[in-house]
């Protein structure tokens, strides 16, 4: 083994080793010292309140931002603000796996219906040639949308070439040569050309290629930037199980305060940059799983870290993963969580590469660096501290402990902080209701009541659907045992 | 955009500075130190947790009137020895000495202010001379030795009601027994037995709610109900025998005894009576031994045993 994948399998391990450490430590300690433990609960606990009311304040700036410009003409800005909007083109991928014709016509319709000129919409429908079902689906859907864009390009990428894995960033990077093939074969600038690779359910927001031009033509430096819109799970909110709902609804809160920290914005699903950049960064990676911010971090180095992603406040919709029962739909969620969660995969991938570079400033690296870990630290651990660790002391710290002031005073002090999080929580539950589309024909005006109510399950669900399965994917790349790219089956209910 | 990420810094240092100017006085508080101004320190410091049945007396710490009433958490004390004292109106009042270490909770958790006139009054309305309670019928069931009258009331005293008068020539034991499922009550003398159907139903539906039973072979030391409800097990100074709980009834004799006054316990989980008597070995001589009998219905055809001759 080279030195190189030695440090790379080297830094593989330490989030993993972290956030089992900092939770067998707790335990132990709770049993051995549980005056110690209680004192670092208190700590974190507090922490966590502060942290909590300070990013649901972030949310609420964040949810301003997209109320406002909610129905926004960004055409109209566009031909206003930079009369060269019209050189521009908007390449536009769809990784397909399974999904059917249920899953991918509406994200097309959505296309279809956008405010913005189609004959600059170039539509690449990437499916894998490993699917028996996708040539007969192709050739459906480019019967269907071939006259409805400047071109309508399936593309069928082979299973097992050489240096790639199963990943959807296989996919997407075949998909992008041959659109490539296309543009010069259509003599397109590639310089004026934006890519968005969206998930096969991604259906956007009308507005959403105008605002996207917009942001492009007039930010300093297009190229060196990707743009991240809010992703909601609108598609099938109103059908999902309750849990479901409650962590899609949780996955787009996080990422609109995420669009507030700019210093530590990544990209995440669907999202678009410029094609040109795409291209200089040699595509997205092809054998790892997190490639939607594994691009970003390839850019961010290309540029010896003067990249950024700019937020776009406007919506994607996609579908909350769920399935026909509870249990599947437990998993099913789990997995597609543990998937998100494999983004653990970018802190050697990062480090690895900082270590090398000696363009981007140091402390630059060290701060991104850190962003990194904690994150995927505090993700694996947080509800596992609060929910788990935190009665330990108590339980475990026999009648010495409970006899003494900090035994009496910590379930109180918890208890006490913990009723402050009942503002942050009204808060996220006035904006979901918001953020819902309306409700659909058939569906029972009492599940509106319920979607209030069904809050009262977020302990549970942060803790079956939040830290298990960050600490699970960490657990993994920490004993090198590799994920393979495991695609959400996504399932709409017809009402 | 620029504005935004303005606040957003603000707010960030603003949380940051919660955090720590919070913290201290949140752990502070937790570990139980209490911060002296004039010194300038902090001294660790211990709490004293009071609960009382009933709640809302009055404390006296070191003999001055705290605002709290309890339940109560008085924190902040310095280490040593307090005089504790508590009133309630119309209750003894509760005192004494109670030690305070730094860093540690004194628990006075189970202090029972009791009342200054005790909460007692009468149940039976009629002249009366035993009781015996039903709980899990919520009932309480009284005797009168001068009329033999049997009465019944709920456990408040309440619906006091006569349900039998027993003959005058009836002397009652003491020994009340009631039957697994609480409907029956059995009571007895030396010569005879006496039924009471607390609940006239099933197969005492039709029968009379309070029978004797006569018996006149040999004197009657104890009974015992069997677990069915339906037969009573007699232990007389001859022998032990089945009786079902029913008029006219007859009498099953299953062992002759050789000893008088047996001592006698019955499982009635098991339906197995444990006994002593005396056996004559093969030396001639008598010895005392203990005896287990069976009368389960599982282990032994019961039943069966006792219909066919009870029907003679």
């Amino acid at each position: 083994m080279n030195s190189g994948l030695n440090i790379r399998r080297s830094l593989e391990v330490i989030p993993g080793i972290i956030s089992w450490g900092i939770i067998i430590l707790l335990v132990i300690l709770s049993i051995l010292h549980p005056v110690f433990c209680a004192i670092i609960i208190i700590v974190f606990d507090f922490y966590w309140i502060i942290r909590s009311t300070y990013l649901t304040t972030l949310l609420v700036m964040a949810y301003q931002k997209l109320h406002r410009q909610k129905d926004k003409d960004w055409l109209k800005e566009c031909q206003e603000v930079t009369p060269g909007w019209q050189e521009l083109y908007h390449l536009i991928i769809f990784p397909v796996y399974k999904e059917d014709l249920q899953i991918l016509r509406p994200s097309l319709e959505a296309l279809k219906v956008c405010h913005y000129p189609k004959d600059r919409m170039i539509v690449v429908m990437a499916f894998e040639e490993r699917n028996p079902d996708s040539r007969k689906n192709a050739g459906i859907l480019e019967a269907e949308f071939k006259d409805s864009f400047l071109r309508f390009l399936p593309t069928f990428h082979p299973d097992g070439l050489p240096g790639e894995k199963r990943t959807k960033g296989a996919n997407s990077t075949w998909a992008a040569k041959k659109a490539r093939e296309f543009l010069h074969s259509k003599g397109i600038n590639e310089e004026n050309v934006i890519a968005s690779c969206f998930d096969a359910d991604t259906c956007v927001d009308k507005e959403y290629f105008g605002c996207l031009s917009y942001h492009f033509l007039t930010s300093k430096k297009p190229h060196q930037a990707s743009y991240q819109p809010i992703p909601v799970y609108n598609n099938n909110i109103w059908q999902a199980p309750s849990f479901a709902r409650i962590v899609e609804i949780g996955g787009s809160f996080c990422q609109m305060i995420e669009s507030m920290r700019l210093e530590k914005f990544v990209t995440f699903s669907s999202h678009s940059m410029s094609f040109k950049t795409l291209v200089d960064i040699d595509y997205w990676p092809v054998d790892m799983i997190s490639d939607d911010s594994v691009i970003y971090w390839k850019a961010f180095l290309f540029y010896q870290g003067e990249y950024r992603v700019i937020p776009l406040y406007i919506t994607v919709s996609m579908d909350v993963a769920y399935s026909n029962t509870l249990l599947k739909t437990i998993v099913m969620q789990y997995k597609q969580k543990r998937r998100w969660a494999w983004g653990v995969e970018n802190f050697p991938f990062v480090v690895s590469r900082f270590l090398q570079n000696n363009q981007i400033p140091f402390f630059r690296k060290i701060r991104r660096s850190f962003h990194l870990l904690e994150s995927h630290v505090t993700w694996a651990v947080w509800a596992i501290i609060l929910l788990v660790i935190g009665p330990l002391p108590v339980l475990l710290g026999g009648a010495f402990f409970s006899h003494m002031a900090i035994g009496y005073n910590l379930p109180k002090i918890t208890g006490l902080l913990f009723k402050f999080t009942l503002f942050t929580s009204l808060t996220w539950i006035i904006l979901s209701r918001t953020i819902l589309p309306p409700r659909p024909r058939g569906v029972s005006g009492l599940r509106s009541i319920l979607m209030v109510l069904e809050w009262g399950i977020v302990p549970f669900v942060i803790l079956i659907l939040g830290s298990t399965p960050a600490l699970d994917a960490q657990t993994r790349i920490m004993l090198a045992k590799y994920m393979e790219f495991n695609p959400t089956e996504k399932a709409r209910k017809m009402i | 955009m620029y504005n935004e990420q303005r606040i957003r810094g603000i707010l960030f240092y603003l949380s940051v500075s919660i955090f720590l100017i919070g913290l201290p006085a949140i752990l502070s508080f937790a570990l139980g130190y209490k911060f002296n101004p004039a010194t300038f320190k902090f001294t660790k410091t211990g709490l004293l947790v009071i609960r009382t049945h009933p709640e809302a007396a009055d404390i006296f710490l070191n003999y001055k009137l705290l605002n709290e009433k309890t339940p109560a958490t008085i924190r902040e004390l310095l280490p040593g020895d307090y005089n504790l004292s508590l009133f309630l109106d119309r209750h003894y009042p509760w005192s004494g000495k109670v030690r305070i270490e730094a860093g540690r909770v004194a628990l006075m958790e189970k202090t029972i202010l009791f009342p200054l006139r005790p909460n007692i009054k009468q149940l039976n309305k009629d002249k009366i001379s035993s009781f015996w309670v039903d709980q899990k019928e919520s009932k309480i069931y009284y005797f009168n030795r001068e009329n033999n009258a049997i009465y019944r009331s709920n456990l408040e005293g309440e619906d006091f009601e006569e349900i039998g008068i027993l003959p005058q020539d009836f002397s009652l034991s003491k020994k009340w027994k009631i039957s697994k499922d609480g409907e029956n009550l059995v009571g007895f003398n030396p010569r005879q037995v006496i039924l009471v159907y607390l609940k006239m139903r099933g197969r005492f539906a039709d029968t009379q709610p309070l029978i004797i039973l006569e018996h006149s072979d040999y004197p009657i030391i104890d009974i015992f109900w069997h677990s069915d409800n339906y037969h009573l097990i007699l232990i007389t100074d001859r022998s032990i025998e089945i009786l079902e709980a029913r008029p006219q009834a007859k009498i099953l004799n299953i062992v002759n005894l050789n000893k008088k006054n047996i001592a006698a316990f019955y499982d009635d989980s098991n339906d197995t009576l444990y006994f002593n008597d005396v056996q004559k070995a093969a030396d001639g001589k008598w010895y005392d031994n203990v005896y287990k009998l069976e009368l389960s219905t599982k282990s032994f055809p019961f039943q069966e045993l006792i219909k066919p001759k009870s029907n003679e």
